[in-house]
């Protein structure tokens, strides 16, 4: 055999699970959503084949609008927060922390160990009316009484910011830790001050991160479900709710497949612009 | 680089300030100490730059010339001593408010930025209109040959038009002081000896202080007005190129620059003025160098192998100095010259250099009567 089969044959056994994998439980799940969007539903709520666009419509029309909308402010909101938040921790770590960043860098990761409703519920407790904060508060004469934070959108945020925090810091670290200090130097050198050479040097040079931290904070923030519900006591409906109330409440799977469906043209589009930016960005070095 | 093609007005902006008093040094360093931990990279050394000399700061890795470099920059601040900029005490000042610009080892050129938009940074940053900006941009890149490859990204550039643009960048702002960290160790040997002479012809026609780091020797020889030798955190010694090579203080010195023959001698008598050093049984009378010991002290004779004659007529003899036979074991041809290594009475090597003449080779076992003259020795006692 001729190295290069050999090798294409070894590559291709190598693949093999993994392909598998992905086509059993990515590809073919997603294939059949895809296929229920199109179907209809019969009186009990089972699924009869076929093929209608009527889901699709249904979806545009004003009623499921403003879902979109109340989904795509939640996202963006978090993406900002986040990010307002996690460059300055990612910088911190990049280029403070010295020995202690790998270390701190796992100490971000540790939150991930315990299942993400338990530390959502850790939450509920601490923003609760007989929680920590409204204890402090009243302890220190801040507050007569509690007060209501949980069920605001304020709360919603404070647990969005939480879980999609660490996406946000990695990127951005990633993209500052290889920055060549001598370009810092340089800036310096060049007679801007701390916050110049940080504009017009660090920042644009650490943008892919920032994109990259944007997408991954962005593209799960529309789909969550769990954190508006139990923190911001499920007011305004996004996509995550009402695909779980389609799906197991209406028992409109079809209809909850389309949202589904389109939910995935979100995150798709939001790569897509992604990708664009970067290129963009790196055309220009 | 000839500088001959650049229009007057374009190097008007660059011309030194006369208004500073000539005796007022560019740069000085007063018993500048810097430690990292227990190390200390700098030995409180001192130091004076005058203005519109080409300075050099030249030493082996990790003699702490950069760190020197970046102490006058002000990336790094001083853990003792001060150090003064045209007069201005700037210890503690940081980088971006000294009035001096640094051409990298790795250049630094911002590669989010076009070439212009790289010159144009430190004018952008004092916020100069855009006209003037513009004009002080195609100046400089005109200055470094580099017109033409504006909208260029640094990644698009070969390493010596990184090099040129990173000598713009610092050169547009009209600093005081430009600092240069081995600039050209990057490039291949032609380039560098054409931005030897470029670099050199640049600093005279502008009037900048330049302090120059390398650990080349012949780079240091070729470009300075005064060199630094810096060992160990310390200045060995601060010299012009001709002094530091003819007039080394020291066996470091004398080693380090060129090539030695170092000897082993002993002191054997002398008066004030003089001093009778033995080696190898023969006397010379040499005048004393300070710190000399009346007698029986070891010292080291230096002498440069050019200047050791081979087979002296009974004149040059006469004149004074060592001579000895010798026993050439290895003949080095490298180019210009011949590299000969003749072993004398006791073991003791002799290298010998001498002019490349095709018609004679001398083959090894050749013997030879050695001189080494008078005038050529120098009496080293540290």
């Amino acid at each position: 055999m001729r190295r290069s089969t050999r090798d294409a044959a070894v590559t291709s056994v190598m693949l093999a699970p993994a392909v598998l994998i992905l086509v059993v439980f990515v590809v073919m799940p997603l294939c059949v959503v895809a296929a229920y969007s199109f179907a209809q539903r019969d009186a009990y709520g089972g699924v009869v084949p076929g093929f209608t666009l009527e889901n699709y419509s249904q979806l545009f029309s004003g009623l499921y609008w403003q879902v979109f909308v109340n989904s795509f402010q939640l996202a963006a909101w978090t993406t900002i927060l986040c990010l307002l938040i996690g460059y300055p921790v990612a910088y911190f770590i990049a280029f403070r922390a010295g020995r202690w960043g790998p270390a701190l860098l796992v100490l971000m990761l540790v939150p991930f160990w315990i299942n993400f409703l338990i530390r959502i519920s850790a939450w509920v407790v601490l923003l609760g009316r007989n929680g920590l904060i409204n204890g402090g508060l009243t302890a220190a004469g801040l507050t007569e009484a509690p007060v209501g934070l949980l069920g605001t959108l304020g709360a919603t945020l404070v647990g969005m910011v939480y879980a999609f925090l660490p996406l946000c810091v990695f990127p951005i670290y990633a993209a500052l830790q290889p920055l060549d200090r001598r370009l810092i130097e340089a800036g310096a050198d060049l007679g801007a001050g701390p916050a110049e050479t940080f504009l017009r040097v660090t920042l644009p040079l650490s943008l892919p991160g920032v994109l990259a931290a944007a997408l991954f904070v962005f593209v799960p923030s529309m789909g969550v479900f769990a954190i508006p519900v139990l923190l911001g006591g499920g007011k305004d409906i996004i996509l995550g709710n009402l695909i779980v109330q389609l799906f197991l409440e209406f028992r409109n799977i079809p209809l909850g497949a389309a949202v589904s469906v389109a939910m995935l043209g979100f995150a798709a589009l939001g790569v897509v612009l992604y990708m664009r930016a970067l290129s963009r960005i790196e055309a220009m070095r | 680089m000839t500088v001959e093609g650049l229009g007057a007005q374009h190097c008007a902006p660059m011309a030194p300030k006369s208004g500073a008093a000539a005796a007022t040094p560019a740069v000085e360093l007063l018993a500048v100490t810097k430690r990292f931990g227990n190390m200390v990279a700098v030995d409180g050394i001192d130091l004076a730059v005058r203005e519109g000399e080409f300075f050099t700061l030249l030493g082996a890795s990790g003699c702490g010339k950069t760190t020197t470099l970046r102490l006058i920059a002000g990336f790094e601040l001083p853990t003792g001593g001060h150090i003064r900029i045209g007069g201005q005490d700037v210890s503690e000042e940081p980088a971006y408010r000294r009035p001096v610009h640094t051409v990298f080892q790795s250049y630094a050129l911002f590669p989010h930025l076009t070439v212009s938009e790289n010159v144009a940074f430190p004018l952008r940053i004092r916020r100069l209109a855009a006209e003037e900006r513009r004009r002080r941009v195609l100046a400089a890149l005109d200055l470094v040959q580099m017109s033409g490859l504006q909208d260029r990204r640094p990644a698009q550039l070969s390493g010596g038009q990184q090099q040129r643009v990173a000598l713009a960048r610092a050169l547009v702002n009209e600093p005081k002081v430009l600092l240069l960290d081995e600039p050209l160790g990057a490039l291949d040997l032609k380039l560098r000896k054409e931005m030897q002479t470029e670099l050199k012809h640049m600093q005279k026609r502008l009037g900048i202080t330049f302090v120059f780091v390398t650990h080349d020797q012949e780079e240091a020889l070729a470009m300075s007005d005064r060199i630094a030798l810096m060992h160990e955190g310390r200045i060995v010694q601060v010299d012009d190129p001709t002094g530091l090579y003819n007039a080394p203080v020291n066996r470091y010195a004398a080693a380090f620059i060129g090539e030695t023959n170092l000897l082993s001698a002993t002191i054997d008598g002398g008066d004030d003025a003089t001093l009778r050093v033995r080696w190898l049984g023969h006397h010379v009378v040499l005048n004393r160098p300070a710190g000399a010991a009346p007698s029986g002290q070891a010292v080291t004779l230096a002498i440069r192998p050019e200047q050791i004659v081979r087979a002296p007529s009974p004149e040059e003899e006469r004149a004074g100095g060592l001579a000895v036979d010798g026993v050439l074991t290895e003949s080095v041809f490298i180019g210009t010259d011949l590299r000969l290594i003749y072993r004398v009475e006791t073991g003791e090597t002799l290298i010998c250099r001498v002019q490349n003449r095709a018609a004679a080779t001398p083959e090894p076992g050749e013997r030879a009567r050695l001189l080494l003259p008078r005038g050529a020795l120098r009496c080293l006692t540290s």
